[in-house]
């Protein structure tokens, strides 16, 4: 029965149906499915299943993954004070965008798909310096730190992730905190993240989640 | 030798040529040209004019452009910031529209040509014809109205706008940057543009599902472009991948070129045209950056034997970065003249 309401949700969501995929979820509350199940049976393998679409190079269109995004971290959002327990989330990490760079939409998407992950996600917003993607990191116990960026230029900027990366090795927190990055320029130029001293990047926001979740387990001990 | 206007004119038209046509975008590199800052460079139309007629002459690609940058747009319907970077394009600085009360008190301007935001632009294009009229096709940039949100309330508000409603608001504001399109597209007409870059993300499957695209792109495009004349009207993305709608845009907007993504399928996409439209095959030119002359050759060599059989196609760029080495540039250039030959029979 779960397998059919997870179909039913997933196809509401890539039908970009907000609307559709929040009834079936409600019809599930209302037919006694535990929160942890609309979680972890629901919305995570609805993901997992754009994830597996993705990455056999089925076209799923940006809105599609603006959708599961937006509905999956509102569906999660709304569950987990539900739960029998508290969870324990997986990891945090601190979002934003490069200085210079004013474009929000990306990072608004790979939030999404975090949380929808159980990911806690502390989101600083557009024109970030260095220092404060570090010093924020440092004082919420972030485990990964990750830079947006929509044009060439800031990617590549000394206040974007190549500064994070310098301050990383000054204070001697490389071991503890690591860098992701992504936008428009790195879906063009694969090796860029290296270029900017990443530690990895991804090309859309539901493989931003599974990168950035190992990222978070590569630190945890 | 032949002007870029007769290269052109014989990709269009599959008449014979010495090679195909070559765009190169260079936008911003104009500042460095003239040695002056972006900002100082974007307040002249002067110096632009001048700075695009001098890299075509030295690099000797096909086009010239009067577009500035894309948020002039903005700057149009009252955006009265951008902000400027040493090394890339100025950015809309600020939001004209915050609340969904601010669509009604957009006002579109009635006459574009007499707007302040475009008296530089204007100053750039007549210098332009003067000097190039006829010779080198004068490119211009148009966004479609599906797309102009973006930079009105920014990508992230539009994008929930449009997902997810109210749709009479969404449709209020989409009528409004019709409105816009139109009237730029009547101004650059009237001003002798020779080719519009129609922009249209939002016209991707790349963007959006394809029966998302035949429901609303499709019936905003027809607006946009209702009283248009299709000639040198180009179909882009803004490298947004577009192969899977050709047929219908073809069919239903009768477009007479298209400006694919570099990560279409060039030799799909051209067999899709069919000899009725111009195929423009484009680089990734942020990979320009790092790549060797080899690969730079050997990236030319694929797109034109992708595209030039059968004729009717154009070798172009996307917005070139400032950081290409100018080394690349004429590398890239210089494959393009060479593999663009096209031998007399
Ligand atoms: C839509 C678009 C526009 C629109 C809207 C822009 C806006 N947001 O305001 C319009 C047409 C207005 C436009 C204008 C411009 N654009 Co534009 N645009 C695009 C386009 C097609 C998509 C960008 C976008 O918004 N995508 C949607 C977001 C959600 O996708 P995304 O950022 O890629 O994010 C996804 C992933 O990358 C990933 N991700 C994002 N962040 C992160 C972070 C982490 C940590 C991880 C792991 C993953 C991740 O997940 C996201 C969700 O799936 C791209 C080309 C392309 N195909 O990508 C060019 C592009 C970004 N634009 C470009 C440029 C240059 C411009 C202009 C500066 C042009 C100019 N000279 O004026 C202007 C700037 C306008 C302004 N702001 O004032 C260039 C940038 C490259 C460069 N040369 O520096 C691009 C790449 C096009 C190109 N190849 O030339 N643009």
């Amino acid at each position: 029965m779960l397998q059919r309401v997870m179909r039913l949700y997933a196809d509401a969501v890539l039908d970009t149906d907000r609307d559709r995929a929040l009834q079936v979820v409600t019809d599930a509350v209302e037919a006694h499915v535990s929160p942890e199940e609309v979680v972890f049976e629901i919305v995570l393998p609805s993901l997992e299943s754009m994830m597996t679409a993705v990455s056999e190079g089925q076209g799923v269109s940006l809105a599609q993954h603006y959708m599961a995004a937006q509905i999956g971290a509102e569906v999660v959002e709304e569950m987990i004070p539900r739960f029998a327990a508290r969870p324990a989330t997986v990891g945090r990490v601190i979002i934003g965008t490069a200085p210079g760079d004013f474009h929000g939409l990306g990072k608004r998407i790979v939030t999404g798909c975090l949380k929808a992950m159980m990911v806690d996600v502390v989101d600083l917003g557009l024109n970030i310096p260095a220092e404060r993607f570090v010093d924020e990191a440092v004082a919420r116990h972030a485990q990964v730190i990750a830079v947006s960026t929509m044009m060439l230029h800031t990617a590549l900027g000394e206040g974007g992730s190549l500064g994070v990366r310098r301050l990383l090795r000054e204070r001697g927190l490389e071991g503890r905190i690591r860098i992701a990055v992504g936008g428009a320029p790195y879906r063009f130029d694969p090796n860029l993240y290296k270029a900017v001293e990443a530690d990895a990047w991804a090309e859309n926001g539901i493989l931003a989640g599974k990168v950035i979740t190992d990222l978070i387990h590569e630190v945890t001990p | 030798m032949m002007t870029g206007m007769e290269r052109l004119k014989a990709a269009i038209n599959g008449t014979p040529a010495d090679r195909i046509p070559v765009f190169c975008n260079l936008l911003d590199q104009g500042a460095g040209e003239l040695g002056m800052s972006l900002e100082e460079y974007y307040a002249s139309g002067e110096c632009v004019a001048e700075a695009q007629l001098r890299m075509c002459a030295r690099f000797g690609y096909d086009n010239v452009w009067s577009l500035f940058y894309v948020g002039k747009e903005a700057e149009l319907m009252g955006c009265g910031r951008m902000i400027y970077a040493a090394d890339g394009p100025p950015n809309v600085g600020e939001m004209v529209v915050r609340t969904y009360d601010d669509i009604d008190k957009l006002t579109v301007p009635d006459d574009i040509t007499a707007h302040p935001a475009f008296a530089e632009e204007m100053k750039c294009l007549r210098i332009l014809r003067s000097e190039v009229g006829g010779k080198q096709p004068i490119c211009a940039y148009v966004t479609a109205s599906m797309t102009m949100p973006a930079m009105l309330m920014g990508m992230e508000k539009w994008m929930q706008l449009l997902m997810m409603g109210p749709p009479e608001v969404r449709d209020r504001l989409l009528a409004k940057c019709a409105d816009l399109c139109r009237k730029r597209l009547a101004a650059y007409h009237e001003l002798g543009v020779d080719i519009v870059v129609y922009s249209n993300p939002f016209g991707s499957t790349d963007f959006i599902p394809l029966k998302f695209f035949h429901e609303l792109s499709v019936p905003w495009m027809e607006r946009d472009l209702a009283s248009a004349a299709s000639a040198g009207i180009v179909y882009y993305c803004g490298s947004a991948r577009f192969g899977a709608i050709i047929d219908t845009i073809l069919d239903k907007l009768a477009l007479p070129a298209f400006y694919l993504s570099p990560h279409d399928d060039i030799a799909a996409c051209k067999t899709v045209i069919a000899g009725r439209a111009l195929t423009c095959g484009i680089i990734n030119d942020i990979m320009l950056r790092t790549w060797t002359r080899d690969e730079i050759r050997a990236e030319v060599k694929r797109i034109i034997d992708a595209g030039m059989p059968g004729g009717h196609f154009l070798f172009g760029t996307l917005v070139m970065p400032c950081s290409i080495p100018e080394e690349s540039i004429c590398t890239m250039l210089d494959a393009a003249y060479e593999f663009g030959r096209i031998g007399t029979p």
